[in-house]
């Protein structure tokens, strides 16, 4: 990488060239926590569980975490926008069930009194597209009518969760297997199929990470997204189009829940109205553990994979050993609110020094 | 100076403070007379603020002692200096305008009953006694909202002494006040002295020294200049000691040639916001020639800020026209505005120039990442490294590595981030609001002479500057503002102090009139 | 972040990896064979004391018989419930119990591990395929909403204002169950029902509907409720309301509820005996481990049972008494 990565990151120790470090150890260690974090989980877990090291497990713990980690690279775009998105879970829900609904029942257009029925492909576009609309609907809401982002995706989740179970009535699409006769069959093959011995959605997720840290880098548009994060008035000043850039960020996060819904819809090989609930917060909190300031301007995508993973890593490895799941969400909770404690001493630290 | 008869309430001895890389007061000593109005004045970066601060136990000395009534304090907290009797108004009021008057007075010094309910009656009761004391018709359960600035001054103050303040700073306050308004508050100061209370107050606005202060003490460079009773001195007296005649060994800038015009600005007015009448720019016109350094020279709230943003293209519904070599600006975006040719260097470097999460290089860059650009969509790391290393080395910025934190730089290495921020634009017309501000006198020559050759490059430069000593050493011709309006268009030859401050104080004579 | 430090950075990672997994005993290897078989019970949320219930009765069960034993919870989340089924995969199960998270949903990972060789014993809730679970042990919901459909009938007289609390919408249960009340209610033109509204399973949803509905409807007679949970938030919204004598119907049989009958505030549930397919489940997961057979009918239904003040006292936890 030619161009340094300078945002302090949790998961990415900011080192300058040429020059030898100094920078105290306790720094450094502070800024690589959350890798830190997953490796002593990774340890713990290998050593105190037979079971938990073993190839199938680690790829199924990874197929696992691709879910939460491709929401979170969607958030992480909002949130260093200085945004918050908490309507990805009902789109993850909503765009499942547009996809089942048009595998099972076409796109009926009543006024012409004909049913559509679309090959998988295309099945697959309208749903991403559906996603991207709904994301856009977001970023209007924050950009042209200055509505909070909490409250704009707040109510955006609600709309969404209430279309997805007026849809089919609150219920599922079942056996989305397509009919041979109307040429939309395949589609389990996205959530069932493998490429050298890894999951789809692994593969999706490593290709969504590679692309998301290379826009966000490389390109003036990630380039923006860090300004208006971190200084939204001088951004403005500079020629960002502040009102587009942050409205696009809305819309790749609505891209990332689309194959999301996709993902699970195709596992499930159904598309179930309730799917996604609660998946903004979890979304969240790998995006905060992988060292995103909820203020904005501050985060990288590589951070956020490991956010998931560290999340992945700790629920896999509890589930494996049977912990109560009453007692995995308050560990859940414990290690975000020690993430951000860290954080801030992290960012307390770095003034001092600075 | 009278120190027999005027006994001092605080002494501040020695007072140093240095922050990271720069010293903003150097040895100073101060006193304050009891009952009296103790008035301080100097330039920006005179150091005023940075002394007030200290009285206001915001910030803390680096060295030196104050000396209250005797006694030697330290306070640590705005708080602390409270309990010690010593208040502040800013500039910009701290009151909450969705509360009623008793309210603000006695937030987070509620009045109580038993210790947890808040005693309303009671503290009605002491808003009305303070009203009295300070001759004003405010009720006390009127909302803040409701209130005209001046009126919400007058309730700063008696937030003041309802925590039995005896030491009263007041930072600028008849900044925003109408003539009527100023009237009102200086019968309140003079009551506020027959009262016991001193008063520090700090103001630009010379000629309004002359009438309420009893002794004036100018600071120029964080040095303390001269200290006299305001009897014995006259305008031109401080006018002199805050620019520094003697010692001005002016910057002088090398030739460049003066060419055509490049911004011609027509007619530009900018409405009040929210009032129904009112200007902030009052049909400004002027021309801008290319290679021309223009300067502007005005009070807080002249409307200088405006004229830039206006330039820039951030209010739409500013009318009026504005011509970039012949080419009208109307309706263009900010984005447009920087790619036809014009780029801003706004006052406030921190909130407006930099974005504080980015590195050095990233900040410079941000304007003009267009131009940095591989098949059109990505970012040329090539590209951007030599854009950057090449205006470091131009511009003498100090700084280890390209990808170090902005913070990380000095106030004038900052601001130089900003300059190349904006030259990378390659703008034809530069607009610096206030480039000198808050930088150390080196940077500053540093900063003059990239105004300079920008100037020789046949770029049109127009900054501002409150600063008397700067215009009148930069500019090929100065533009002074008031109010909303161009007072007075002096060129080079023609250009004095004097004639400065008389410009910039057309519109609020009145206040002369009124004593 | 230079080239040389990711690089760093990923072998590290790597090295990490490949050391620990080094110091794992049966590093990728299977299960050793000498440890009892897995038996990996699946429910939703043990917030609700029936499903606690439904759980811990299985884990004993299978305990009792020598297995181990691990218990999830899908809290009605499909996309949980498939991640659980390939843990339960991946960790070698030799059965799973399963209260299923979806009828249709639940098809495909219930497929997927009988793939891999592991059978599912359904409890409790059915899914909308057959020859995928072993076994789909359900009690007779159908049945059960008669019975108390008829009880309703007979403590209205008949006759009067009434309230249908519906469980969550995407539950074939709440369908199934508001058929069965309704199929009996019909045949009474004098039974008006006022109001009909889910609460999603939940107490507190049930408590906020039933104050809103008490609103526009205070002379309503009585309450029929999708399952327990529900009708003890509609009691208490009534209790609240000073409207002690609507008569409120649950269905579960929880023990919140039985309390509940024995102090008047609720007149009947239909018990649906969880400890009985909770065992029966673990016995045929049991002898299908041992013998590799399975019972010839798939869907196998359990009749459900009435309860009022007069029997409450023989039942415990959702069985009778020994």
């Amino acid at each position: 990488m030619e161009i340094e990565n300078i945002q302090s990151s949790a998961a990415i120790p900011a080192k300058t060239a040429g020059e030898p470090n100094r920078a105290p150890i306790q720094a450094i260690l502070l800024q690589l926590r959350a890798f830190i974090a997953l490796l002593i989980l990774f340890g713990f877990f290998a050593i105190y569980s037979d079971s938990f090291m073993q190839t199938n497990n680690l790829i199924i713990l990874t197929k696992q975490v691709a879910i939460n980690a491709i929401l979170g690279i969607g958030m992480t775009y909002v949130i260093l926008t200085g945004g918050i998105d908490l309507s990805v879970g009902s789109i993850v829900g909503l765009c499942g069930i547009v996809a089942g609904g048009l595998i099972n029942e076409g796109l009926v257009l009543s006024v012409f009194d004909v049913v559509i029925y679309f090959n998988i492909w295309i099945v697959m576009g309208l749903t991403i597209i559906c996603g991207m609309l709904i994301g856009m609907f977001n970023g209007i809401l924050v950009t042209r009518f200055s509505v909070a982002p909490f409250i704009a995706t707040l109510g955006t989740l609600y709309i969404a969760r209430g279309l997805a179970l007026l849809r089919n009535s609150g219920a599922t699409f079942p056996n989305l297997v397509g009919d041979p006769e109307l040429g939309n069959t395949g589609f389990p093959k996205l959530g069932a199929g493998e490429l050298l011995g890894l999951p789809y959605s692994i593969w999706i997720m490593a290709a969504l990470a590679i692309i998301g840290t290379f826009i966000a880098m490389k390109t003036p548009f990630g380039r923006q997204i860090y300004a208006i994060g971190g200084n939204q008035r001088a951004a403005r000043l500079s020629g960002v189009r502040v009102k587009q850039v942050t409205l696009m960020a809305y819309v790749i996060s609505g891209f990332c829940a689309a194959i999301v819904g996709l993902i699970i819809t195709s596992q499930l090989v159904s598309a179930h109205p309730a799917t996604g609930e609660s998946f903004e917060l979890n979304a969240i909190a790998a995006v905060v553990l992988g060292g995103t300031s909820l203020s904005g301007g501050r985060g990288t995508i590589g951070g956020t994979i490991i956010g998931a993973f560290v999340i992945g890593v700790l629920s896999n490895g509890m589930i494996i050993e049977g912990v109560s799941s009453f007692w995995q969400t308050v560990i859940k909770g414990v290690v975000i609110i020690l993430a951000v404690m860290i954080d801030q001493f992290q960012q307390r630290l770095q003034k001092r020094n600075g | 100076m009278n120190p027999i008869t005027d006994d001092i309430i605080l002494h501040a001895e020695k007072v140093q403070k240095v922050y990271p890389g720069t010293v903003a007061l150097k040895d100073v000593d101060f006193n304050i007379y009891r009952g009296k109005v103790n008035a301080l004045v100097g330039e920006n970066g005179a150091g005023k603020s940075t002394l007030m601060k200290i009285l206001a136990g915001v910030e803390q000395v680096t060295s030196g002692k104050l000396i209250l009534n005797g006694k030697e304090i330290a306070p640590k907290s705005p708080r602390e200096a409270e309990a010690l009797g010593i208040g502040i108004i800013y500039q910009e009021l701290n009151l909450f305008p969705n509360l009623n008057v008793s309210e603000n007075i006695f937030v987070a010094h509620e009045r109580t009953v038993g210790g947890s309910l808040v005693n309303h009656r009671e503290q009605e009761r002491q808003t009305a006694e303070l009203m009295k004391r300070l001759e004003q018709p405010i009720k006390p359960r009127t909302l803040v909202s409701n209130l005209r600035i001046g009126q919400q001054q007058i309730v700063e103050i008696a937030k003041s002494l309802a925590r039995n303040t005896q030491i009263l700073i007041m930072d600028e306050p008849t900044s925003a006040l109408s003539n009527t308004e100023v009237e009102v508050l200086f019968r309140v100061i003079r009551e506020l002295k027959t009262q016991g209370v001193s008063i520090v107050y700090i103001s630009h606005k010379l000629e309004e020294l002359l009438q309420i202060g009893d002794y004036i003490t100018v600071l120029r460079d964080g040095q303390l200049i001269a200290t006299a009773p305001m009897p014995e001195i006259n305008l031109r007296w401080i006018v002199e000691n805050m620019v520094g005649r003697g010692s001005a060994t002016a910057y002088t800038p090398a030739a460049h040639e003066i060419r055509d015009d490049a911004l011609r600005v027509e007619n530009l007015t900018l409405p009040h916001p929210g009032k129904a009448q009112g200007y902030l720019l009052d049909h400004v016109s002027f021309s801008l020639r290319a290679g021309e350094i223009l300067g502007i020279y005005g009070l807080m709230g002249a409307g200088r800020t405006e004229l830039f943003e206006t330039l820039m293209g951030l209010y739409p519904d500013a009318t009026g026209d504005v011509l970039l070599y012949g080419e009208s600006l109307k309706g263009k975006s900010i984005r447009e505005r920087i790619q036809s040719g014009v780029m801003l260097i706004p006052e406030d470097r921190q909130r407006e120039g930099l974005v504080q999460t980015l590195s050095v290089a990233h900040n410079m860059l941000l304007a003009s990442l267009h131009n940095h650009l591989f098949l059109k969509v990505v970012l040329s790391g090539r590209k951007e490294k030599n854009s950057v290393e090449r205006h470091i080395e131009e511009l003498s910025i100090k700084v280890s590595n390209r990808n170090n934190p902005i913070g990380s730089l000095s106030g004038g290495n900052q601001q130089k981030v900003v300059v190349a921020k904006a030259l990378l634009t390659s703008p034809k017309v530069l607009l610096m609001d206030e480039p000198t501000r808050g930088i150390d006198v080196g940077a500053k020559e540093e900063i003059f002479t990239i105004m300079v050759q920008l100037a020789q490059r046949g770029l049109g430069v127009l900054f501002v500057s409150t600063e008397l000593k700067e215009v009148l050493a930069m500019a090929d011709r100065i533009l002074v503002m008031s109010k909303g309006r161009i007072t007075a268009e002096i060129p080079r030859a023609e250009a004095t102090e004097e004639a400065l401050v008389a410009a910039s104080a057309i519109g609020h004579e009145l206040v002369k009139a009124g004593v | 972040m230079n080239k040389r430090s990711w690089f760093k950075l990923v072998k590290l990672l790597i090295l990490a990896v490949i050391v620990l997994g080094g110091l794992t005993p049966n590093g990728n290897t299977l299960k050793a064979q000498d440890e009892a078989p897995l038996i990996v019970i699946i429910t939703p949320s043990h917030d609700n004391p029936f499903f606690k219930a439904e759980a811990d009765i299985a884990q004993a069960r299978a305990e009792e018989l020598g297995y181990r034993t691990l218990v999830l919870i899908h809290d009605d989340d499909p996309n949980l419930q498939d991640q659980h089924f390939d843990v339960a995969i991946s960790q070698g199960a030799a059965a799973i119990i399963l209260d299923n998270a979806g009828a249709d949903a639940s098809i495909a990972p219930i497929q997927r591990a009988k793939d891999a060789g592991i059978p599912t014993f359904l409890i409790d809730r059915e899914i909308n395929e057959t020859g995928v679970a072993a076994v789909q042990l359900v009690s007779n919901n159908y049945q059960g909403a008669v019975l108390g459909g008829e009880e309703f009938v007979r403590l209205m007289g008949g006759e009067g204002k009434y309230v249908e609390l519906l469980g969550r919408e995407t539950d074939t249960n709440a369908a199934i169950r508001s058929q069965g009340y309704n199929d009996v209610i019909a045949d009474y033109p004098d039974l008006e029902l006022v109001a009909q509204q889910t609460a999603n399973w939940s107490q507190t949803e049930a408590f906020d509907v039933m104050e809103t509905i008490i609103q526009a409807n205070p002379d309503i007679k009585g309450v029929i409720s999708g399952n327990d949970t529900m009708a003890l938030g509609a009691a208490a919204a009534l209790q609240a309301a000073g409207m002690t004598d609507v008569i409120v119907v649950g269905f579960d049989g929880s023990p919140d509820v039985m309390d509940a009958i024995r102090q008047g505030t609720i007149q009947a549930t239909v018990l649906q005996p969880v400890a009985n397919f909770s065992e029966i489940a673990v016995d045929l997961a049991d002898t299908y481990i041992q013998t590799g057979e399975l019972p010839e009918e798939e869907k196998q239904s359990i009749d459900c049972i009435l309860i009022t003040p007069e029997n409450v006292d023989e039942y415990g936890v959702f069985a009778p008494l020994e």
